[in-house]
């Protein structure tokens, strides 16, 4: 499945909690999901951090990217 | 290369160039050249046949370059955003900081928030020093491009891998939420007075003395969307008084006791017996688990590495088994 673009509307939900509800057993996913939650930066920068992150780990991500546009 | 070999054989690999990721004891550490190596002050170790202690004369050496290409840096307190912000785009960044330093304060107060910290990836370990040294002899890392040795600062080899390659950092940490209490805290800190115990503000001290846990055992242990993430206790006051922790607790995070675990070691084998060890570049565990697992002697499965002071996947961690896997 493709990397959803960063115009998708999925990155804004998963920036403001979302990625929290996505279940994964990657560690790297989940503490980046509490830093976001924990975050003070502007959502579209959270945005674009979470859209990069998939980028990067598609290849070894695919369940968790399976879900990014389900939530 | 991820093995136990003498300080001779260590030097011939340094002098033929090899990159190296060095871990033993100060005397030993201090008469290896210049190279290209990093290391730390750490004499306890799990190989193959179970945990050891090393006196003198012996170093833990990993071999990076079957990763990948290998580089090198080093950073003092306030430069430890660099870490990740210099990193490779592509591969992770093995980082060595002593204990009790401020870079070792800092990196576990900010990691997670550094620039890159979830792209390029972090993994390593905390310096110690022989637990009968405690107090009077502070543990060092080493720059080995110039053989220098550090009480504070971080030093640290990039590894650069080839495009079809990709690193993920894995943990196996034995430690599960109790069903007790729900602690919070309200600023991020290695020392704590004040918690919130379901919501009640309390005296952390009293709270874990009136629970017979000051022995430090059972670590507090914080839930991060899933992932357990330990905070291990080091000493607590008298009632009224703080409790200091080894790694920092965080505002936002919902933290238990850990329930107790039985047989470290068979718990070990247990979560590593289905666990490929295929592309396995680096790994470490936690004094603490040596400790009171009783593992001296004890083989526990796994790739082996040094036991350490503390343990670095992207941010700090404690009690917890800790790899990088290539794919």
């Amino acid at each position: 499945m493709a990397i959803p673009a960063l115009n998708h509307p999925c990155w804004q939900k998963l920036a403001a909690g979302g990625l929290s509800k996505i279940r994964t057993q990657h560690l790297g996913t989940q503490l980046l999901a509490k830093r976001i939650e924990r975050s003070t930066d502007p959502l579209p920068a959270r945005a674009a951090e979470l859209h990069a992150f998939f980028t990067k780990w598609e290849r070894i991500l695919p369940t968790e990217v399976a879900q990014l546009t389900t939530l | 290369m991820n093995q136990l070999i003498s300080v001779q054989a260590a030097a011939e690999l340094i002098r033929q160039g090899t990159p190296l990721s060095l871990a033993g004891p100060e005397s030993a550490l201090d008469q290896l050249p210049a190279g290209n190596w990093i290391g730390g002050t750490i004499p306890y170790f799990m190989v193959p046949s179970g945990g050891v202690v090393v006196q003198d004369g012996q170093v833990f050496a990993t071999d990076l370059s079957p990763a990948g290409e290998v580089s090198f840096a080093s950073y003092g307190p306030e430069a430890l955003g660099d870490i990740s912000r210099n990193g490779p785009d592509n591969g992770f960044a093995v980082t060595i900081i002593p204990a009790g330093s401020s870079s070792h304060q800092k990196f576990a107060a900010d990691a997670a928030n550094f620039e890159d910290a979830f792209l390029k990836p972090t993994v390593g370990w905390i310096a110690g020093v022989h637990l009968s040294q405690l107090g009077t002899v502070n543990p060092k890392v080493y720059d080995g491009r110039t053989a220098t040795k550090y009480e504070d600062r971080a030093v640290v080899a990039y590894v650069k891998l080839p495009a079809d390659k990709l690193a993920s950092i894995e943990i196996v940490n034995l430690f599960e939420p109790g069903t007790g209490d729900l602690l919070q805290f309200e600023q991020t800190a290695f020392e704590v007075d004040q918690c919130l115990v379901n919501g009640q503000p309390t005296n952390f001290a009293t709270y874990v003395r009136e629970r017979g846990l000051e022995n430090g055992q059972l670590p507090l242990v914080g839930d991060f969307a899933g992932a357990h993430v330990n905070a291990s206790l080091q000493s607590v006051g008298e009632a009224g008084g703080k409790v200091v922790l080894y790694a920092p607790v965080f505002p936002g995070v919902d933290y238990h006791f850990a329930k107790p675990v039985g047989d470290y070691a068979a718990a070990f084998r247990a979560r590593l017996a289905d666990q490929s060890t295929d592309g396995l570049a680096l790994s470490c565990n936690c004094i603490l688990n040596f400790v009171f697992g009783e593992l001296e002697g004890k083989a526990i499965g796994g790739m082996a590495g040094p036991i350490t002071f503390g343990e670095i996947a992207y941010q700090l961690l404690n009690q917890t088994m800790v790899s990088v896997r290539v794919h």
